[in-house]
């Protein structure tokens, strides 16, 4: 039994519930434009996911970073951060680099695709495990950004001059635009539509 | 469950499909155009691969070793590898795309690493950021594998100039880097040097910077700029000293002649004669030399090749060579001294045409022009040749053995002095001196007796003396009578004024005798 069997409407933003045949849609409470399903979610989220899988490729071939050490400029992308973790003997770092950049994005890019996937083809499993898969997603979103915010404060605090300086790469503007991308396109996908299919 | 068909519903989401479709759709659009851009960007940019062999990889690192085209970064360096014959390494690079444009034949690759000499010190940087790969672009064909030296080359970029040849018999300290100064400024280097194709002399490559090229022209003379140079000739002692830094690890100098115009710069590649020393490239060098022989009599200790040859204290000419030589028949030891004249030094006056410098000289020699030895400086002790007129001396000549003309010498004024020291000095060990004190005794025997007459005689003539006083005595008397006041004077005076009286009426006398000479006849008439 779902509200909109009962002829209900509830407000995204407050929740109240509301007949449908209100003319204009708009919440009685709050104001705010009522809708049975966030519109054009799907073909949003799909757009959205795109685009990030598009700046997902940039974002992991070029370099995320330039380093200049006492005249000496390195290149890191994320992947050879990673190496150079590993290298040193930095395991625990590495692991955390590796899940932070590289497996958090791509899984949630590709838990979203799985999302648009069964909602689109209407595939019949467990609809309470896609409800979790992308709770977990909307909440990790925020948590990619750690490499940005990292790279922010070397920039800003590692700037010596000639001894030591961070510059940003390329590849940071396109993953932090990934993160953002991927976080829109949580947003914009509504959950009821798991359930919508739901036979 | 799936029963939203709604009317409102539907009719909303046909809005909402129209509203939002193409702007949500923007957002992949850019997306993709972004890192299609992007990718596209890093792949365009990536070059050549090339590999060049060096002896040895010290200091190079893969993915951290830039190759760098003035400080430009073009390429990095991908992969370290050691040769099929084990003897050298191969480093393979990425170079980016432009570099597809210089990376031909000709193309230069070293390994720049600090350095430190006298010259100065280069490749600071690399201290800190490890050696990286320089690139000199070149000419010639595409290539993409490469040997690189061992060391920089000596111009690293394409520097505007020009390369000229000195020509040497003595390197010294002469390396490739040598800086050469012109008025003291640094203006080129020398590239490198080579022994002749005869192996008399050694070639040195120089590399004059843009714009002191101009100043290279065909009267320049290039000299060793080496440190302190301290002469000491026949005009006294000298020195000079060149920059510091040649004073530290030797250098070239050159300079350019008044006498040649702007435009006269020489040619890429011209030859030039490095002189030794600064006083060598000062001296003017004349084509047109006229050779003699002088044989000098006496010793010529002082006298020195290079030595100059003056006419009236201006140098003319210069001492070329002195030898000895032994007649074995007559065993006589002659000094022939080679002078070479320069006649362009002296500036014709009322030129004849077709008389030859040497028959110049031949007429000269004939109005008394004669070679002397003369010292130079006193300090020294150098003997100069100075070509003056005697005309009273005659024209000597030995048994000419050279090839060159004779020039007549005469001795000079030392020895001359010395020799008619000489000869005074034998002509008194000539004098019969045991014959002379004979004679002198015998002289002072008879001055004996000529002494004692004399001395009689002198008695004689005390006795006259004082006769000769009293006469004397008796002239003073006189002397004295005639004195003013004296009555003899008093009368000689009324004397004298009488005698004027007498002339005074003789002359009225005449003078009435001139009017009326009657009177002589009849009388004077009474008035």
């Amino acid at each position: 039994m779902t509200a909109l069997a009962q002829g209900l409407i509830r407000c995204h933003d407050c929740g109240y519930l509301s007949q449908q045949a209100r003319q204009p849609r708009r919440c009685p409470v709050c104001g705010s434009r009522l809708h049975i399903r966030i519109p054009n979610s799907v073909q949003h989220t799909t757009a959205l996911l795109l685009s990030s899988y598009a700046l997902y490729i940039p974002a992991n071939i070029f370099p995320i970073m330039t380093v200049t050490q006492l005249g000496v400029t390195e290149q890191h992308t994320i992947m050879g951060g990673i190496i150079a973790l590993i290298d040193k003997d930095m395991m625990p770092i590495a692991i955390l680099v590796l899940v932070a950049s590289i497996l958090v994005p791509l899984l949630k890019l590709l838990g979203i695709s799985l999302l648009l996937l069964k909602v689109r083809y209407r595939w019949q499993s467990n609809a309470r495990l896609w409800t979790t898969m992308y709770r977990i997603i909307a909440f990790v979103g925020r948590w990619s950004m750690l490499d940005i915010f990292m790279i922010s404060i070397l920039v800003a605090v590692v700037d010596l001059g000639g001894v030591s300086q961070v510059i940003a790469g390329p590849a940071s503007t396109a993953f932090a635009a990934v993160v953002v991308l991927t976080m829109f396109a949580a947003k914009s996908f509504d959950p009821r539509l798991i359930w919508d299919n739901q036979e | 469950m799936n029963n939203f068909t709604d009317p409102y519903d539907a009719e909303e989401v046909i809005i909402n499909r129209k509203s939002s479709l193409p702007l949500v759709w923007f957002l992949p659009l850019i997306a993709f155009i972004v890192s299609g851009w992007l990718i596209y960007k890093a792949v365009s940019e990536k070059g050549p691969v090339v590999t060049i062999s060096f002896p040895n990889a010290d200091g190079l690192e893969v993915d951290k070793t830039r190759i760098k085209y003035l400080d430009v970064e073009v390429g990095k360096v991908t992969a370290i590898n050691i040769s099929d014959d084990l003897k050298s390494i191969r480093v393979t690079a990425q170079m980016n795309s432009d570099a597809e444009t210089y990376l031909k034949q000709q193309t230069i690759f070293w390994v720049v690493r600090p350095q430190v000499g006298l010259g100065g010190v280069s490749g600071l940087g690399t201290l800190l950021s490890g050696p990286y790969i320089g690139i000199k672009p070149g000419g010639g064909h595409r290539q993409t594998r490469f040997i690189g030296l061992t060391s920089p080359p000596l111009l690293k970029s394409n520097a505007e100039g020009k390369q000229f040849i000195l020509e040497t018999n003595n390197l010294g300290s002469m390396q490739p880097g040598t800086p050469i100064n012109f008025h003291g400024i640094i203006v080129g280097e020398v590239l490198s040097h080579e022994l002749s194709a005869e192996a008399n002399a050694i070639k040195l490559k120089v590399f004059i910077n843009k714009p002191y090229e101009q100043f290279v022209r065909k009267n320049t003379r290039f000299w060793i700029d080496s440190g302190v140079d301290l002469s000491a000739g026949a005009d006294g002692f000298k020195v000079r000293t060149g920059p510091l830094i040649s004073l530290l690890s030797g250098g070239i100098a050159f300079r350019a002649s008044a006498e040649d115009a702007a435009d006269a710069v020489m040619a890429e590649n011209s030859l030039f004669p490095l002189y030794d020393t600064y006083e060598q490239s000062t001296q003017v060098f004349y084509s047109n030399t006229l050779k003699y022989v002088m044989y000098f009599n006496g010793s010529v200790r002082g006298l020195t090749e290079g030595a100059p040859v003056q006419l009236r204290g201006i140098p003319i000419g210069k001492v070329t060579g002195i030898s000895l030589e032994l007649d074995k028949k007559t065993a006589e030891i002659r000094v022939p001294v080679t002078v070479e004249l320069e006649p362009q030094r002296i500036s014709i006056v009322n030129n004849l045409p077709g008389v030859s410098d040497k028959d110049v000289v031949e007429q000269l020699i004939k109005k008394g022009l004669r070679a002397q030895l003369q010292t130079g400086s006193l300090l020294t002790g150098q003997l100069l040749v100075d070509l003056d007129f005697h005309p009273k001396s005659k024209i000597v000549l030995n048994t000419n053995t050279s090839v060159y003309p004779e020039f007549p010498t005469t001795a000079s004024s030392l020895d001359q002095f010395a020799h008619s020291a000489q000869t005074i000095l034998d002509k008194i060990a000539k004098l019969p001196l045991e014959d002379l004190s004979a004679d002198i005794s015998k002289t002072l025997q008879s001055l004996q007796s000529t002494s004692r007459t004399a001395n009689t005689m002198l008695v004689t003539a005390n006795t006259t003396l004082g006769s000769a006083d009293k006469t004397m005595n008796s002239a003073h008397q006189v002397l004295n009578s005639l004195e003013p006041g004296s009555t003899t004077h008093y009368e000689l005076d009324k004397l004298l004024q009488e005698l004027g009286q007498t002339a005074n009426s003789v002359k009225q006398l005449t003078d009435y005798l001139q009017q009326h000479p009657d009177t002589l006849i009849r009388g004077k008439k009474e008035e």
